[in-house]
């Protein structure tokens, strides 16, 4: 099985860029942003494209602001899974949790649109305990989303800490070793992680010992994604999705699978209408 | 103790910048002494020698490296120029993508060109003399033109493809020899260390400040570290990477694609250490998610004669550079990939003196 799938991923690098690639291995990108500085060079139709290009079936997408991941839902509503970022721009980055209107501004959106999560937030230590993030856990808790949070270990505890039940997606595994990783999954079994913009799982093709044994203890609870924080980063997709399949094919079909996308969609939960 | 507390005093009296404490002076002092010992490159036996550098001189400027008899090296790495060119972006026989690089103090470097495509000096001057956009020549086509002078410092050619690599390993052992003169700035470094305190009075003030912030706030030395002013390696410093409409520069994952397929790279046989102990950093080169959009940290020697500036020739003098660094945009930088860039909010008086600086080296 791992061999066929390795033809596969093998047939398709061979193919050209533009191609399509209907026929590799499924695989959900949990970590795109298409923010105000990449529409102007890459516009709805162009941006869709890269995505299909890289055989992806879904892709979880937040933006600053919110209108970016609303242009691409319109143009690929079955391919684009909005993701609500508190951020009207990229520059609230570290300043958003101390802003009542971002907590205003997410709570008027989700008003108006659908969503399966809100993120990806940075929050770090006592921050997630301000007001303006306890009132995001609230807002996922009553309508049902999970949050994409890009923190620490500590802040991620306070979450959970203000809603035992919140589901969570750590951005990046919190950029921590595995074995801190491990110590948070089996403390929060609501708790999933993404592995963008991380190389230490997997090299050439081949998963990591430490990380291997994680994978296997943890089989529901990671996923890939790109993480596109600057708009020429869009271009890094398709590259990512192939070294992402290239490492997956080091896993037993099922597992692989379930990183691939299966965790992915079990936690977005997503239905584009009420 | 008595002498100690005289020196100390001469530090702090003799320049009137401000003082130097201990750790300012220690990294001052790792940006030296110049110029760095000559030593050969082991996967090149024409390094460091005399016929064949006096070949690599002359084929640098000869026309005869190009596929239609009218370009050269120096075409583009104009001798006047600090072997650059002054513009944005270099004009082969088509528009390049990059800003071309100075030719100085090439000898010892781990990775060559803006992306880091060759692992040695000699492969990195045998690209463009193959590029289509640039001198768009073969080794068949220079083992025609050129076999009697190539035998008469190498011997015979097996192949046109050894033919190739020896030419480009004595243009790389002439350009070993090009190498920046003493500066200003080193003058007052071993001043420095030698606890000379008119000779560090003989260094600018402006300098002399801007100086203090390159090593101190600004963190400038974390990159442009050492006697070359560069770590020798790769980084996002968040200018743009786009690449016309459509593209982009994928920088240092393009380049440590190419140097892993490429052919000369010093895993193959054109490497003339037979130890290998030269292809150690292309063995272990690994491809990372950062790497999509990086470029070389670029030395900071002779600095002054390069405008303009950064990989894309997008900043065109070091006022704009030091300016562009002042006020970085966070968001193009991951947030826990980059740590050491952040907006310092410079006056222009420490713009110009920063600048001041620069020139100096």
């Amino acid at each position: 099985m791992r061999h066929a799938t390795l033809a596969i991923i093998l047939f398709a690098a061979g193919l050209s860029g533009g191609q399509a690639l209907a026929d590799q291995p499924r695989f959900i990108d949990a970590h795109v942003h298409y923010s105000h500085d990449a529409w102007d060079r890459l516009p709805p139709e162009a941006a869709i494209r890269i995505l299909r290009d890289a055989g992806l079936a879904q892709v979880f997408v937040s933006s600053s602001s919110d209108e970016g991941t609303q242009r691409l839902y319109q143009a690929a509503p079955d391919l684009i899974v909005p993701v609500l970022r508190p951020y009207r721009n990229r520059g609230e980055l570290s300043t958003w949790f101390r802003d009542p209107t971002a907590a205003e501004h997410v709570e008027a959106r989700l008003k108006q649109y659908r969503y399966a999560g809100i993120g990806e937030f940075h929050i770090y230590g006592a921050d997630a305990d301000g007001p303006v993030m306890r009132r995001l856990v609230q807002l996922a808790k009553e309508y049902k989303l999970f949050l994409h949070a890009h923190g620490d270990a500590e802040a991620v505890r306070r979450l959970f800490a203000q809603d035992p039940e919140a589901r969570i997606l750590w951005a990046h595994a919190g950029f921590v070793p595995p074995a801190e990783v491990r110590a948070m999954l089996a403390a929060y079994p609501t708790l999933w992680a993404d592995l963008a913009f991380r190389n230490d799982h997997a090299a050439d093709g081949r998963v990591d010992p430490a990380w291997r044994a994680l994978f296997e203890a943890y089989p529901d609870r990671f996923m890939a994604g790109t993480d596109t924080f600057t708009p020429e980063r869009w271009y890094y997709i398709g590259e990512h999705a192939r070294w992402t399949r290239a490492w997956l094919a080091d896993l037993p079909g099922p597992l692989a699978e379930n990183i691939a996308w299966r965790n992915a969609a079990t936690l977005a939960r997503w239905q584009a209408t009420p | 103790m008595k002498v100690l507390a005289l020196a100390l005093l001469a530090l702090f009296v003799a320049h009137p910048a401000r003082a130097i404490d201990a750790a300012e002076r220690e990294a001052i002092l790792l940006h030296g002494p110049w110029p760095p010992e000559a030593t050969p490159d082991p996967s090149n036996r024409a390094s460091g020698d005399p016929a064949a550098i006096a070949l690599g001189q002359r084929l640098f400027f000869d026309v005869r490296l190009s596929r239609d008899l009218d370009r050269a090296c120096a075409s583009c790495h104009l001798p006047a120029q600090a072997y650059a060119d002054g513009r944005p972006r270099g004009e082969g026989l088509r528009p390049l993508d990059r800003n071309t690089i100075a030719l100085a103090n090439l000898g010892g470097r781990r990775w060559y060109g803006w992306d880091g495509r060759s692992d040695s000096l000699w492969a990195q001057s045998l690209h463009p003399i193959v590029d289509e956009r640039e001198l768009a020549a073969s080794g068949t086509l220079l083992r025609d033109r050129l076999e009697r002078e190539h035998d008469a410092v190498f011997g015979p050619a097996d192949d046109d493809e050894i033919f190739l690599v020896d030419i480009a390993k004595a243009l790389a052992a002439w350009q070993e020899t090009l190498v920046t003169p003493r500066s200003a700035f080193d003058d007052y470094r071993d001043a420095l260390e030698a606890g000379d305190a008119a000779g560090m009075a003989a260094y600018p003030v402006a300098a002399r400040r801007g100086l203090s912030l390159f090593v101190g706030r600004g963190q400038c030395a974390t990159c442009h570290f050492g006697p070359s002013f560069s770590n020798g390696e790769f980084d996002s410093v968040g200018i743009n990477y786009f690449l016309g409409p459509d593209g982009v520069d994928r920088g240092r994952h393009g380049g440590i694609a190419a140097l892993l397929a490429s052919p000369f790279n010093l895993l193959g046989r054109h490497n003339d250490d037979s130890a290998r102990t030269t292809a150690a950093p292309t063995t272990h080169v690994a491809l990372l998610h950062r790497n999509w959009g990086e470029f070389r940290v670029p030395s900071l020697r002779g600095v002054k004669a390069t405008a303009p500036y950064m990989h894309d020739g997008s900043l065109a003098t070091l006022a704009e550079v030091a300016r562009h660094y002042s006020e970085i945009d966070l968001d193009r930088l991951h947030q826990d990939g980059q740590l050491t860039l952040q907006p310092l909010h410079l006056t222009e008086a420490e713009i110009a003196d920063l600048v001041a600086f620069l020139e100096t080296l």
